[in-house]
């Protein structure tokens, strides 16, 4: 919907600038957006779209400038204003939970922040979630408890988007290139749900460097070049060509050589070659040819390219290359730079060897080198030592090019090389090809972009993972193209097996140490009849019982993304506070053990606001806890108190008390954890922790309970274990730290953080106990016991791996 | 020169220099006068943390939060594997200790890259079964280091200790390993994005395995000089040198995610952390409040050694 003249903007943007140090990002920009109006915003790479994004969503300052909502000037400006006036954004790098299900993910975002437990409202936003899906993307099938890391690419990029349209009263919706990953019909829908928001009022800033799109989604069109408004067209009085030469590109020429090919030889032959994704593939590239790949997103189009790059070295029946092979990606973040290094060195990555002396790397060769490609691809920047992470995304894929054919490979890959780059880079990188091919090398293209085909000798079509057309020469178009694209295949039935409740609850990672527990449990008591009675049980898991504790407490610091390696000596610590201080003075011990536990809070927020990794900071903590127990207990000494002994002995009836304890510590964490809200919060930090920030939740806070929590299961670690031991002893417990990361790792968490596994955990705990009682039991040397423990780890973890390989997680 | 003094700075030696200079200054306060055989003699005692010290910064440099926390180990079985070669051949020992040194750091690589399991946990494992092998061996084999060893670390050249001299050489070997050659590229292309540098066609896997493999040759050789230095070994020669090297590590600057690392700022932090036993020894304090000092110490540094992120480069 076009604004009327004199009509008030909803908010604007006036003469905004913006610098980083001598850096102008932005200078005197304008931007009015009117209610209801769809405003395409384009722009070259490094134009200053991303910031200008990020000072309308508040979360950067502006240097200078003003903003305006509804007629009054705006003092203060952040993130908090921007949500109250009703501005949401799907992010260019998905801002989701992958460790979280889809409708946690969006209730993270529309959850109350209270702490008041209502019963039933996992079963309401699950319900939510369903209908929110369903009304922007009819017919989307996605299963709303899947976690996001079991979806699609396209999947993930809907839940994305849906959960940017969550946002109460939403005003202002900023999509960031929201079709990268989307397939044409999808995309089709998205922009359906652009013109019912925006027939509701909402105004919508559309980023996108695909043209015809803008083209067809917008009302008004912004052009953003340098930092400065380069104008401003409705869309109805525009043309493609005009467009195209205001944001710095050339318009593409027409005419077509064809060249033959025929004679010249075979750099890769691919015959009959199919996998777990690719069908009955046949390929071939001569020397000198550019061949493009397409179709819809996520049809094997990477799959190929993987193939043909891994046979360079791994060789497989069917697949032939004739020569060395370079790949280049267009996911810079992800596969590409070299963030600590410069221009030079990125550029060199694959090149070392050319430029080498006698034995070291010469100085001289390694600067002209980079030089050269510097000049030949006219970098914008400081020069070649100027950090890789300093240049716009267009910048740093030539440099990733540059890197591809500096490496003089014979057959070099392109994975969507323009994904996100501006014309004016997109023109050059054709050129560049151009060049390559002059070179005698050859080139294979995998482009999102249909329109990108046009400069290809030879283009394969891809649907399901099979080849459905070859276009050649003059029948290479964007019709022909996007015709191909939708050729039905045979399609093979295992693209979307739908997980059976059988096949899921076995595959649960408690699975694991439950089915250890059982098989050990049962050794163990049919070597030791005594070991199933109550009072076996009772003592052997009184035994275990401090490390069920430890356990849970690293988990919660592994949940974070880090490690506690100090929690040895803080159990003791903690055993030296309760045996000694408690014992004698217990106002005195109680005020110790919260300080205790404000240490730990302490250390999360000393690692979140200076971001040292958490491994160093616990390993430089073990000295102070270490020190600390020795100051308290110089000599082992003092006692249990006696309520505490006395409770921890107490006889329960029927079920011996450890087990209920043990029990009870699991389940009150999987309860806080899987059940209550924060618990969504606490888990998504360490998958995702600015996703957590961007739905509205303090990052430091939630690592701060998490530690708080990890602080106080360590105290009850420690009294368990003075109750154990009967006193202090600083030196003791140092054997908890490596036991209880053992644990987690056999209950079925892992250490990358996101995904806590309390009821594993505490079974696991138990199984590290009976295998020592098992050894003991078979008159095992002690020696080989900690050798043991070693090899059942490694042997548990290699067989995680086999099993996720059996499943064809694995990319490689 | 203001730029200059930016980059000095912003460099990774600053800090460990600034400790071992507010070091000394407590050292001379403490014992009341100046004196010069404390630096001699933290030369001398260095050298373990240092090796350590540098032979964790390559396995950590190879990212993904790679450690190795099995050290203490590999450095108390090569201890025992040194004694028990040299009573037949002194240069034969030293070799036997490097190699099963390297071959335990082999294990580790290929455990931890093949069978795609965290390197913490590899070495927290290998070190169990490697600690089982100490025991086992332990009462089995000669401990006693060879005499004529002994006398050769303990000997100096130019009023340098021998030890100090074969270690500082080392480091200068491995600087331009690391720095200036296609392997020590490859190790921190590999450290900064592992599937960046698959894609630039490093081999991965070959190039992790092989900083563990330095790693654990570089422990066999702290074995080696450790059990004459100690006269013999004993099952826990190695845990004193474990937290040292580790700190010595960090503070010299290595990302603890991989990929950047600067050899000489982690040995000077070795002779840091070896001039604070000497301070904490000449104060004359109790071990609980020597521990305490240590580990704020340690804490502060690493938070003054860190760069700031805030900050861009």
């Amino acid at each position: 919907m076009k604004h009327k003249e004199g009509q008030q903007p909803y908010l604007s943007l006036k003469n905004i600038d913006r610098f980083f140090g001598i850096t102008k990002a932005l200078q005197g920009v304008n931007l009015d957006i009117y209610e209801g109006e769809v405003i395409g915003l384009i722009g070259p790479n490094g134009a200053g779209k991303s910031t200008m994004m990020k000072i309308l969503t508040g979360v950067l300052p502006r240097t200078a400038g003003e903003i305006i909502f509804q007629g009054t000037p705006q003092e203060i400006y952040n993130s908090k204003v921007a949500k109250q006036i009703g501005i949401s954004c799907a992010y260019q790098d998905l801002s989701l939970c992958t460790n979280l299900s889809v409708f946690e993910n969006f209730a993270m975002l529309n959850m109350s922040h209270g702490f008041s437990p209502s019963a039933g409202w996992r079963r309401d936003a699950k319900k939510e979630a369903k209908e929110l899906l369903e009304k922007y993307f009819p017919g989307n099938g996605i299963d709303v408890t899947r976690p996001i890391e079991n979806l699609s690419l396209t999947d993930r990029q809907v839940v994305e988007i849906c959960k940017t349209l969550m946002t109460e009263n939403l005003k202002i919706l900023i999509l960031d290139e929201p079709t990268s990953a989307l397939s044409v019909d999808k995309a089709r829908q998205l922009h359906a749900v652009v013109k019912e928001l925006s027939s509701k009022g909402v105004a919508v800033i559309y980023i996108s460097h695909k043209l015809d799109e803008i083209r067809v989604v917008s009302d008004r069109i912004c052009i953003l070049t340098n930092g400065q408004n380069k104008g401003e067209f409705f869309t109805d009085i525009i043309t493609q060509d005009e467009l195209v030469e205001k944001t710095g590109g050339v318009p593409e020429k027409k005419e077509k050589e064809v060249r033959d090919f025929e004679n010249c030889e075979d750099m890769v032959r691919i015959t009959g070659y199919s996998d777990r994704n690719l069908s009955d593939i046949n390929v071939h590239l001569k020397k000198g040819e550019i061949v493009g790949i397409s179709g819809l997103a996520g049809s094997g189009q990477q799959e190929l390219l993987h193939l043909i790059f891994n046979s360079r070295v791994k060789p497989r029946a069917g697949v032939d290359i004739n020569g060395t092979v370079a790949y280049v990606s267009g996911d810079r973040a992800a596969e590409g730079v070299f963030h600590f290094w410069d221009i030079k060195n990125n550029i060199l990555a694959a090149n070392f060897d050319r430029v080498k002396g006698k034995f070291l790397i010469s100085r001289k060769k390694a600067n002209e080198s980079a030089q050269y490609w510097y000049d030949k691809l006219k970098f914008r920047a400081e020069g070649i030592g100027s950090n890789i992470m300093s240049l716009s995304g267009g910048n740093q894929q030539k440099a990733l090019i540059a890197r591809g054919i500096a490496s003089e490979a014979d057959i070099i890959l392109l994975n969507d090389p323009t994904a996100g780059v501006d014309i004016g880079t997109k023109q050059d990188i054709y050129a560049l090809l151009d060049e390559i091919r002059n070179m005698g090398k050859s080139v294979i293209l995998f482009s999102t972009e249909d329109s990108e085909m046009e400069i290809c000798d030879r283009v394969y079509v891809m649907r399901d993972g099979f080849i459905t057309k070859e276009l050649k020469g003059k029948e290479i178009d964007v019709p022909n193209i996007v015709a191909a694209a939708f050729i039905e295949t045979e399609k093979k039935n295992l693209a979307e097996k739908k997980q059976s409740s059988l096949s899921r609850f076995l595959g649960a990672r408690w699975m694991l140490p439950f089915l250890t527990l059982i098989i050990i449990f049962a050794v163990n008591s049919f070597m030791n009849p005594n070991l199933a009675t109550y009072m076996g049980l009772k003592m052997k898991i009184n035994t275990a019982f401090p490390l069920v504790l430890a356990a849970l407490g690293q988990m919660f610091v592994v949940m974070c993304g880090d490690v506690d390696m100090g929690n040895g000596y803080s159990i003791g610590l903690a055993n030296c506070i309760v045996a000694i201080w408690i014992t004698g003075s217990p106002l005195l011990g109680i005020l110790g053990l919260i300080l205790f536990i404000g240490i730990y809070v302490a250390m999360a927020a000393l690692i979140h606001l200076r971001r040292i990794p958490a491994i160093v900071v616990t390993m430089g903590m073990q000295f102070v806890w270490y020190g600390l127990a020795l100051m308290l207990a110089p000599t082992p000494g003092g006692s249990c108190p006696k309520w505490l002994s006395s409770f921890l002995k107490m006889n329960t009836p029927l079920v011996p008390q450890p087990i209920i304890l043990a029990a009870l510590a699991g389940l009150l964490s999987w309860f806080l954890l899987f059940r209550c809200r924060y618990g969504i919060v606490l888990r998504g930090i360490g998958n995702n922790a600015q996703s957590v920030e961007r739905s509205g939740w303090n990052y430091m806070l939630a690592k701060m309970t998490a530690y708080a929590i990890a602080g106080l299961f360590v105290v009850m670690a420690g009294m368990a274990y003075t109750s154990v031991c009967s006193g202090a002893d600083a030196n003791s417990s140092v054997n908890f730290n490596m036991m209880s990361i053992a644990t987690i790792i056999l209950g079925g968490c892992e250490m990358t953080g996101g995904v806590p596994v309390p009821l594993g955990v505490v079974m696991a705990a138990i199984v590290m106990n009976l295998i020592n009682t098992l050894l003991t039991a078979l008159k095992m040397n002690s020696n080989y016991q900690t050798a043991i423990i070693g090899i059942i780890l490694i042997s548990v973890l290699a067989l995680k791996y086999v099993i996720r390989r059996g499943e064809g997680g694995s990319r490689e | 020169m203001n730029k200059k003094l930016k980059n000095m700075l912003n460099s990774p030696i600053l800090w460990p220099v600034i400790g071992c200079i507010i070091l000394y200054i407590m050292i001379c306060v403490v014992s009341g006068r100046v004196n010069v055989m404390v630096l001699t003699s933290g030369a001398k005692l260095c050298v373990f943390a240092m090796l350590l010290g540098i032979a964790q910064m390559i396995v950590v440099t190879s990212g993904k939060g790679a450690i190795d926390i099995s050290q203490k180990y590999v450095l108390t079985l090569t201890a025992y594997i040194s004694c028990a070669v040299m009573e037949k051949n002194i240069i034969l020992g030293l070799v036997a200790a490097v190699a099963v040194g390297a071959l335990c750091g082999l294990v580790n690589g290929s455990i931890s890259t093949f069978l795609n399991i965290h390197a913490m946990i590899t070495t927290m494992a290998t070190g169990y079964i490697y600690y089982s092998i100490i025991l086992v061996i332990s009462n089995k084999v000669p401990n006693s280091p060879n005499g004529s060893f002994v006398k050769f670390i303990n000997s100096s050249l130019f009023g340098v200790n021998s030890m100090t001299l074969i270690v500082v050489l080392i480091a200068v070997v491995l600087y331009f390993v690391l720095y200036k050659t296609k392997y020590g590229m490859n190790l921190h292309a590999t450290g900064q994005k592992r599937d960046a540098a698959r894609l630039a066609g490093v081999n991965v896997k070959k190039t992790v395995i092989t900083a563990f493999v330095i790693n654990g040759a570089l422990c066999g050789l702290a074995g080696a000089l450790n059990a004459a230095y100690c006269g013999g070994a004993n099952q826990d020669l190695g845990t004193t040198y474990f937290l040292p090297s580790i700190a010595a590590c960090f503070v010299g600057g290595t990302n603890a995610a991989g990929g950047r690392s600067n050899i000489i700022a982690v040995c000077i932090g070795a002779f840091m952390m070896t001039l604070m036993s000497t301070f904490l020894n000449a104060a004359k304090i109790g071990i609980g409040a020597q521990r305490l000092i240590q580990g704020i110490f340690i804490v502060l540094l690493l938070c003054a050694a860190t760069r700031n992120p805030n900050k861009k480069s």
